[in-house]
């Protein structure tokens, strides 16, 4: 099963499970926001998307991951809009029947979701200017 | 024809708009639009790369506009 939510507004994270009886493996990613940008201050990160696509890439996304590793529930929220360094953008939770496979998933769904999942982010530098992050990995 | 552009990121900083509704001739494909956006950029825009979206879908870089189309050229993404 997967579960993909843009929320605008700080993230509600999912509920860890102590009832899955297959599931040795709860792997859960955090993605927060850094203090600096290229080596300089910023006070926090703003996320736009492009509406639509965005969680539609995102939906397919999961349920390419789910396809293609052979882990069971793949729950995602990522966060738009303002928010300030030390919180929360991106979370995610794999739950799957051994580690390794959750982990390769994990990683695997994360760099596609650099690469193809339309959202940006704009730095708010310290002197209140907001300029688009060259910042971006795979 | 007229046709709808989105901006985000780096498009929108460059031209400074979210939204731009343009008529076009008919028959105008997506990398004659981009081109046609770059030059409207003045520069800012040289050396970013842009995927096309067309309609909420990804699409090659060859594709002839329809009247209406909503077009965004996304420049690389950065969720996370």
């Amino acid at each position: 099963m997967i579960i993909v939510e843009i929320v605008n507004g700080p993230i509600k994270f999912f509920r860890s499970d102590d009832n899955r009886q297959q599931d040795g493996a709860e792997l859960i990613f955090n993605g927060r926001v850094r203090a600096t940008e290229h080596g300089k201050n910023i006070t926090a990160l703003e996320y736009e998307q492009y509406e639509g696509m965005a969680e539609t890439e995102l939906t397919q996304l999961a349920e390419e991951t789910v396809g293609k590793f052979p882990i069971h529930d793949l729950f995602c929220k990522h966060r738009i809009g303002k928010i300030n360094v030390g919180e929360t953008s991106l979370h995610v939770v794999i739950w799957s029947k051994h580690r390794k496979e959750g982990l390769e998933a994990m990683t695997w769904f994360i760099t596609e979701l650099k690469k193809r999942v339309p959202i940006w982010k704009w730095a708010i530098m310290e002197d209140g200017r907001k300029i688009p992050s060259e910042c971006s990995h795979e | 024809m007229k046709i709808k552009i989105k901006c985000f990121s780096q498009v929108k900083y460059a031209l400074g708009e979210d939204v731009l509704d343009m008529e076009l001739d008919s028959g105008t494909t997506t990398s004659q639009l981009e081109k046609l956006i770059r030059e409207k950029a003045n520069g800012k825009l040289d050396g970013v790369s842009l995927r096309i979206a067309l309609n909420q879908k990804y699409v090659p870089d060859e594709f002839e506009l329809q009247e209406g189309d909503e077009v965004v050229f996304i420049p690389p993404v950065q969720g996370g």
